[in-house]
């Protein structure tokens, strides 16, 4: 009783006063601190990109010396500009082939892996999802050195047969994307759950007819997201297709920017060649944000906003 | 008027009859017996429910019937064939999916329409019957609308549609109304019902609120743990549990231990403390310990009553709950036990049982169950 008497406690206040002045820490107000924050990081990102963008159109040959507006290193040079210049337009004809084709490959098969996975329930299900991932987290280095050394020193077929170049440079791209799919599909399959195929079983679809007429309508935000995602890698990708190169012929646009980047003897037409990847990439996440909303817009209140969340959770 | 759709949804269902027996029906899987060996036939346009809390294997007995999953032993016969081996898409039974599983990239007729891709309907018939089935739930204006846009409700009628068109001589409803909100489950109770009346298909109704179960259904199995513990009209199970689980389930079950004397004529004497009660239902030849049973609507509570008749207990108010259309009162008895018993609401509030004032008890022979082997 005298214990709990001596321990009488001070009423505690109303209001504790703010440390901080109203401005800055209104938690009503904007959070301005925030803004501010993010918007020196957009510039700090953006503007060495809008600087190399710039240069292409420079009058002279200076890549850091303004001398005036123009298009010469675009088009204007018969010679020199990016559209004429073969080894710029090769390099970019070779871009995209390999990125497209990586597409074609990496999407159907990662689909396939994807819903296979997610079904295969027992011995060895476990370990082979967990596989899955590992090329995701393989640094890039130790895959293209591995698969140089089992494409041109191992003499046992599969390996043997393939020869650097474009082959090997379509499947080094294809081996680490593929993973990419696989991860974006699955959580798609996850979100979508087992009901929508039962119910489409019980409405009379074969499970072919399951697959065709409800899953793979439900899987096209992920399908689109994953294309998207294996062109963007493709066309960024230096370290493996440059292992799996073999010639001037299977040139890409980062191994001319790479062995390129210090030399002299360069244009702005190297800045205009970044500037097409840039673009092209820029327009192909566009693109398919935009058939994602459209398409979003057609199944779910939440307009898009799944597949960009499953591009978030594959780049984080 | 979707007359002729509902009509011929009839027909199908009375010609195919769909009469369901389930034949020591075995699910385990790898950890656990999900249904274990269940018997049970179900009458062709019967509306059947299965009841039981969750885990107790109604849903898996459902998936077994639709044919999502495969039985580990036993047999699912409709109407006489088996259907063990039949995939889903090729027995005549449809499902409605507890989450509804409505096609999100499909409008609301298309959806209806899905089914019918599947067998050989011209375009006119399958516009028809899509008008129709639609207009059989009460949803003809929607039919261009996503499912996304629609209320619980109306996807739920949705997905009845789409079941229904099919014409299918069974219909299997997962917890259809679990998703919803009180208000709407029980309008959406008396339409499915009286829907089922209509067309006449015979319905498996899985649900774990008995109320739902109660108001609805021709008869109810109570399930428990993988087995059926009782089966029976909505008011025999309610009003004659066999059991310690099915009396518990079905609503709020007053439960006393006594000792079973026997007794003259019909009834069993029971010995509550230094009480004697008649009990007079249930397993009236139990002798020695047994439990006995009532329902808290079937006990009368008085506070003025001088003479107490027979089957009378004094006891103490413990606490009251004030529910609205009724008042809650525990009383504890002299013999220690505490009844909860459900006093219409006559305007006086709380003050008639306060907590601490004395009052009587009686318990209606009739009233008070044996349960067998408890």
């Amino acid at each position: 009783m005298s214990a709990a008497a001596t321990r009488v406690e001070e009423p505690r206040p109303a209001i504790r006063p703010s440390r901080l002045p109203d401005w800055l820490a209104n938690p009503w107000g904007r959070p301005r601190f925030l803004a501010l924050t993010t918007w020196l990081y957009i510039i700090w990102a953006l503007v060495p990109v809008l600087f190399a963008i710039a240069f292409s159109f420079n009058d002279g040959r200076s890549r850091s010396v303004w001398q005036g507006f123009s298009t010469r290193w675009w088009w204007g040079d018969e010679t020199f500009s990016v559209f004429h210049d073969p080894t710029y337009t090769h390099a970019l004809e070779h871009s995209l082939t390999l990125a497209v084709l990586d597409m074609a490959i990496a999407a159907p098969l990662g689909i396939l892996l994807a819903i296979g996975l997610s079904r295969w329930r027992g011995y060895g299900s476990r370990a082979a999802n967990f596989l899955m991932l590992v090329p995701l987290t393989t640094p890039e280095l130790a895959m293209a050195v591995s698969l140089l050394l089992v494409f041109t020193q191992l003499s046992l077929v599969p390996f043997s047969a393939i020869h650097l170049g474009t082959t090997a440079q379509v499947i080094g791209q294809v081996t680490f994307s593929v993973s990419y799919v696989v991860v974006i599909v699955r959580s798609r399959l996850a979100a979508i759950g087992p009901d929508y195929e039962q119910a489409a079983r019980d409405l009379g679809a074969s499970p072919r007819q399951a697959l065709q007429h409800v899953l793979l309508p439900l899987l096209t935000p992920a399908i689109l997201a994953s294309m998207l995602i294996v062109f963007a890698l493709s066309i960024d990708d230096f370290v493996v297709t440059q292992y799996m190169s073999s010639s001037g012929e299977t040139t890409t646009i980062p191994m001319l920017l790479y062995s390129n980047a210090r030399g002299g003897a360069t244009t702005p037409a190297l800045n205009a060649v970044a500037t097409i990847m840039v673009v092209v990439t820029l327009v192909g996440v566009g693109g398919a944000y935009a058939a994602l909303r459209w398409f979003g817009h057609r199944t779910e209140s939440d307009s898009g906003g799944a597949a960009m969340r499953e591009l978030a959770t594959v780049e984080a | 008027m979707a007359t002729r759709e509902r009509d011929a949804i009839a027909a199908e269902a009375s010609e195919r009859s769909g009469a369901v027996s389930l034949r020591a029906l075995t699910k385990a899987f790898e950890e656990v017996t999900a249904v274990d060996g269940i018997d049970l036939d179900v009458a062709a346009g019967e509306f059947f429910s299965l009841l039981g809390p969750s885990g107790c294997g109604k849903t898996t007995t459902l998936r077994l019937i639709a044919g999502f999953e495969r039985p580990t032993g036993g047999e699912v016969l409709l109407d006489g064939t088996d259907l063990s081996a039949v995939p889903p898409e090729r027995r005549n039974v449809n499902t409605v999916f507890q989450s509804y599983a409505l096609f999100p990239h499909l409008n609301v007729s298309d959806n209806v329409a899905f089914g019918l891709r599947y067998q050989k309907v011209d375009r006119r018939d399958r516009e028809r019957r899509v008008r129709e089935a639609l207009e059989l739930v009460e949803l003809g204006e929607l039919a261009k609308r996503r499912p996304h846009q629609l209320s619980g409700g109306q996807q739920q009628r949705v997905a009845l549609a789409r079941a229904l068109i099919l014409r299918p001589a069974l219909l299997l409803l997962d917890e259809p109304l679990g998703a919803l909100d009180a208000k709407i489950r029980r309008q959406l109770r008396l339409e499915l019902k009286s829907l089922q009346e209509e067309v006449g298909t015979t319905f498996i109704f899985v649900t774990h609120d008995q109320e739902e179960a109660l108001s609805m259904s021709d008869r109810i199995a109570v399930m428990n743990r993988g087995r059926i513990d009782q089966i029976g009209t909505p008011r025999e199970v309610y009003e004659s549990p066999r059991t310690l689980f099915v009396a518990d389930f079905l609503g709020v079950a007053n439960t006393m231990s006594v000792e079973a004397v026997g007794g003259e004529g019909g009834g069993c004497s029971v010995r509550a403390g230094e009480f004697m009660l008649e009990a007079g239902c249930g397993d009236l030849d139990a002798r020695g310990e047994v439990t006995v049973v009532v329902r808290p609507e079937r006990l009368e509570v008085s506070d003025h009553d001088p003479d107490p008749g027979p089957n009378c207990l004094p006891g103490m108010v413990d606490r009251t709950v004030f529910v609205g259309s009724n008042l809650q009162v525990m009383v504890r008895l002299a013999t220690g036990a505490l009844l909860q018993a459900s006093v219409p609401n006559g305007g006086e509030g709380l003050d008639r049982f306060r907590q601490g004032s004395p009052v009587k008890v009686r318990i209606p022979a009739d009233a008070l169950r044996v349960l067998s082997g408890a």
